[in-house]
């Protein structure tokens, strides 16, 4: 720096600014010393800030600017008790070798020295209510950016991310830990590549579900508005075949049974085809519902016939396997629940259901699905979509907290948390939660021949009534939408039963 | 919540060149740090973390500096930068307090900024700054170390600014040798503006004067939640939480925003007209979210009759005058030194060489009215260039 001041006014060569984009003319100081024209000395490092105590090489600046950029996203701006270890309990060193420091906080922040993550909550009782929304929110945010990293395949800025998650979650309680730790983990397989596996055992899933059946009215509510509207369909038929598309542990059907049985006039004889995936250990898991559902009918002195279809898609399915009657014969129901958006993983999948549906000519198909899209295009969007929805999901099934979580809670959630890691971690055929909303379903079935037939207000007033009987309806709300109903948690529709009729059948 | 982050540092990235980035940006990691929820300030990592560098008697680049203590009572230190002359270009112990030599030696008393916690007189970007505005100015600079928040709380830093104004006033080495007073302009930046005017309000009101005031971005604030801090907060390295914090931190307990300190012109503020305020230089920078309240208090000063010129950086951000590496520190400095020339040295010793000094209040009127002229033709722009050319002739700038 050997520039005389003097010579500042008396100069007249000029250079130029270095790389700012201002519109503004390129007026500078002359240029007489070696300060503005090469910002680097000998070892390479800038100069400009060299003078402000800061040695970093201008071949370095970028990659500084880049772990500031990482360090960034994990901290944020809030005041958050996350990250106060760093400033209470690291040791610091060197703050000129800028690099260095930035790096070692990055390493702090993903493999803390400290257990004790939140020291400020928990000394102060009074702000940590504070501190966890704000924490809360800086969850949701670093979750989100975590997903932009990923669809951006910045993979490093993703592990740094998806890391600090896991250190943010720990610091919530209840519904939100559980849901960010989910989706934590979504990510994580999804940005090391370790992809979970569908094959395991059916007779698993099928137990979570029984779990989440028995934990929320979710499960009870689709089974009941869809066996509402087949009642409705079955009013004068005498005899009745329900193809329910998966029939896992029939739980919907005894309830179904039982109404069929106090009909004015007589229960019809009922038959049910129940379809499933093949199981590993080659026992027949359909039939052995069958057989359960066989018993209850005779108790109840209702005409029972069972077949059990054994398939790995219902794409695989052909009508004629089915061995369906002529409608003036038997009256056929269609049920799927949680069912149909699996089919959207392979292309041409829906289509060929919805046809193979039609050729079975049924009098109603019963569709209850996730009222969600987390099937767009957008990895982010489907990401923050998910977000919030099982943010609601798990919200509702977290109760008063009064009792201590029950398996059921456990297993629920479990069940819910395989749904999470399919929609994140997962991609084309194995990505089989392609969840869409009650209005893309519309237009689909609308496009392809059906018409809706419309749920009414007593299943509507008795739908209202179940819920009262469970979980006190706190939070629970039915809702009526253009003929179909939907169950939500608050303001948040959560899964939607919708009926449909071929388009062009007459009423009776 | 305030927009989320991570789209913006792409934005403000493109806006600064990035070692100015870099550095900004290392300043926010650390203030994050520092900062704690319960309103305290994690002082001995702000110490550790704060690149110092020591006074330096030994001219570097034709400037030399030395630590005062201004008050002992309360350990105010203050850091004297003088121009080297051709005469003694190796100071010794007894010429730092040499009676300054040149007809008129302006004095800048310069607060630096922080937003009342951070910083010190001899941090290195401050040091750095100060030592450029001697050269620009032709100025000797007094740094002051004042009381910060949160453990010194209003008016400490104000008090410390008028303990240090009333030092300089009384320096008989400082006085300028053709009227034998003390020419103190006040300048500092973000926090240190703000000083910059309490303490010229105080000194208005004490008698003592003060030609100018440099106020670059200053802090100010209030209740209300202006335009820009929605548009921006977040955006360019500072947020509406940041702010809020400091300036919790530095009003006296339970006050708003709205107090005098923090909104001059707000509805607890005390009127300036009538009063001998001094012309004051507001630099604003386009990208920082606090300008609706920067630009306030432009308005305010020249509601109360007060002479003000704003200077309106479009696409700069905060702290942009930290490293010469772009064209708005240029513009500022240049202004700086225009302002100052034109209005201390040059015109009016000239005229008043031509005129006499029965004209003095008329050559200051307008050495006023051609520095307006000379500000106008210093919009960035190759006219720029034409300014600089015309500057070090005297013919020239007697033909405006």
């Amino acid at each position: 720096m050997k520039r005389d001041h003097q010579e500042i006014c008396g100069a007249t060569s000029y250079g130029s600014g270095s790389g700012s984009k201002s519109e503004s003319s390129t007026i500078s100081i002359p240029n007489k010393g070696k300060l503005w024209e090469e910002e680097q000395d000998a070892g390479g490092m800038d100069e400009l800030l060299a003078v402000l105590g800061y040695k970093v090489r201008a071949s370095d600046m970028a990659d500084v600017a880049q772990k500031l950029e990482q360090l960034e996203m994990v901290m944020g701006t809030a005041q958050e008790d996350g990250i106060s270890h760093l400033s209470c309990d690291t040791i610091h060193y060197n703050p000129s070798d800028l690099s260095g420091w930035v790096q070692s906080m990055l390493s702090e922040l993903n493999n803390p020295a400290t257990e004790n993550l939140d020291p400020v909550l928990a000394n102060s009782d009074s702000n940590s209510s504070i501190l966890s929304q704000e924490t809360g929110v800086r969850l949701v945010h670093t979750l989100m950016a975590c997903a932009e990293a990923v669809q951006q395949e910045n993979l490093k800025l993703a592990d740094a991310l998806v890391k600090h998650i896991g250190l943010l979650a720990a610091s919530q309680a209840g519904a939100m830990r559980k849901v960010a730790t989910y989706f934590a983990e979504a990510l994580a397989r999804r940005i090391y590549r370790i992809y979970p596996q569908d094959s395991l055992d059916p007779s698993y899933t099928d137990m979570l579900q029984m779990h989440f059946y028995e934990t929320c009215p979710y499960l009870k509510f689709a089974h009941f508005t869809a066996n509402q509207a087949i009642l409705e369909a079955f009013a004068t038929a005498n005899r009745v075949h329900v193809i329910d598309f998966g029939l896992k542990q029939g739980m919907q059907w005894p309830a179904l049974m039982q109404a069929l049985a106090l009909r004015p006039g007589g229960p019809p004889a009922f038959r049910l085809t129940g379809i499933g995936p093949p199981q590993p250990d080659n026992t027949d898991a359909l039939q052995q519902v069958g057989w359960k559902l066989a018993q209850l009918a005779e108790t109840i002195g209702v005409e029972f016939e069972f077949r059990g279809f054994v398939a790995n898609s219902l794409a695989d399915l052909e009508p004629e396997m089915l061995e369906i009657r002529p409608p003036e014969v038997e009256a056929v129901a269609v049920n799927s629940v949680f069912e149909l958006h699996r089919l959207l993983a392979r292309t041409g999948g829906i289509e060929k259901v919805l046809s193979s549906i039609k050729a079975m000519k049924p009098k109603i198909l019963t569709v209850v699905e996730q009222e969600a899209n987390h099937n767009g295009p957008v990895f982010v969007d489907r990401f923050t979509e998910a977000l919030h929805y099982y943010s609601s999901l798990f919200d509702s099934l977290e109760g008063t907290g009064v009792a201590p979580p029950s398996q059921d809670l456990v297993m629920s959630e479990l069940y819910l948390g395989r749904q999470i890691c399919n929609v994140v971690a997962c991609e084309g055929m194995d990505r089989v939660e392609r969840h869409e909303t009650l209005t893309q379903w519309r237009t689909r079935m609308e496009a392809s021949g059906f018409s809706p037939v419309h749920l009414g207000s007593n299943a509507y007033k008795q739908a209202s009534m179940l819920l009262a009987l469970f979980a006190g309806g706190d939070g629970y709300r039915v809702e009526e939408n253009n003929g179909c109903l939907m169950l939500g948690w608050h303001t948040r529709p959560l899964i939607a039963t919708s009926a449909w009729q071929l388009a062009t059948t007459e009423s009776g | 919540m305030a927009g989320s982050n991570e789209v913006n540092l792409n934005e403000c990235k493109m806006v600064v060149p990035l070692n100015t980035w870099v550095l900004i940006s290392n300043f926010k990691l650390a203030y994050n740090l520092l900062r704690r929820p319960d309103g305290t300030f994690n002082r001995h990592l702000a110490e550790f973390l704060d690149r110092k560098v020591p006074a330096n008697a030994n001219p570097v680049d034709g400037v030399f500096s030395f630590d005062v203590i201004i008050d002992r009572s309360t350990s105010l230190l203050s850091r004297i930068y003088r121009p080297a002359t051709a005469e003694e270009p190796q100071p010794n112990i007894v010429d730092l307090e040499k009676p300054v030599t040149g007809d008129i030696v302006p004095v800048i008393i310069f607060f630096h900024g922080g937003s009342f916690a951070h910083s010190s007189a001899n941090s290195a970007i401050y040091d750095t700054l100060c030592r450029r505005l001697v050269g620009l100015c032709k100025a000797v600079v007094v740094s002051v170390n004042y009381r910060r928040a949160p453990e010194n709380r209003y008016p400490c830093a104000y008090d410390d600014g008028w303990t240090a104004l009333k030092w300089v006033n009384s320096r008989s080495w400082l006085q300028s040798p053709k009227d034998s007073k003390v020419h103190i302009y006040l300048a500092g930046d973000s926090s240190g503006g703000n000083i910059a005017h309490h303490v010229a309000a105080r000194a208005v009101e004490s008698g003592i004067d003060v030609l100018g005031n440099i106020l670059l971005n200053p802090m100010f604030g209030g209740q209300e939640r202006t335009e820009s801090e929605k548009r921006l907060d977040g955006k360019y390295f500072v947020t509406l939480v940041d702010r809020d914090w400091y300036w919790r931190a530095f009003l006296p307990e339970g006050e708003d925003r709205d107090h005098p300190a923090c909104n001059p012109f707000g509805p607890n503020g005390k009127s300036l007209e009538g009063i001998k305020f001094p012309k004051s230089l507001v630099v604003v920078a386009g990208l920082d979210l606090i300008q609706d309240w920067q630009l306030a208090y432009v308005e305010g000063l020249k509601k109360a009759g007060q002479e003000v010129k704003l200077l309106y950086m479009e696409q700069a951000t905060i702290g942009f005058y930290l490293l010469p590496n772009n064209n708005h520190f240029h513009t500022v400095m240049v202004y700086d030194s225009v302002v100052l020339l034109l209005t201390v040295l040059l015109i009016p010793a000239l005229l008043q060489a031509l005129l006499g000094s029965a004209f003095s209040r008329f050559i200051d009127y307008r050495a006023w009215y051609l520095v307006k002229k000379w500000i106008e033709l210093l919009k960035p722009g190759a006219r720029a260039e034409q300014i600089l050319q015309k500057n070090h002739n005297p013919e020239v700038m007697f033909a405006l």
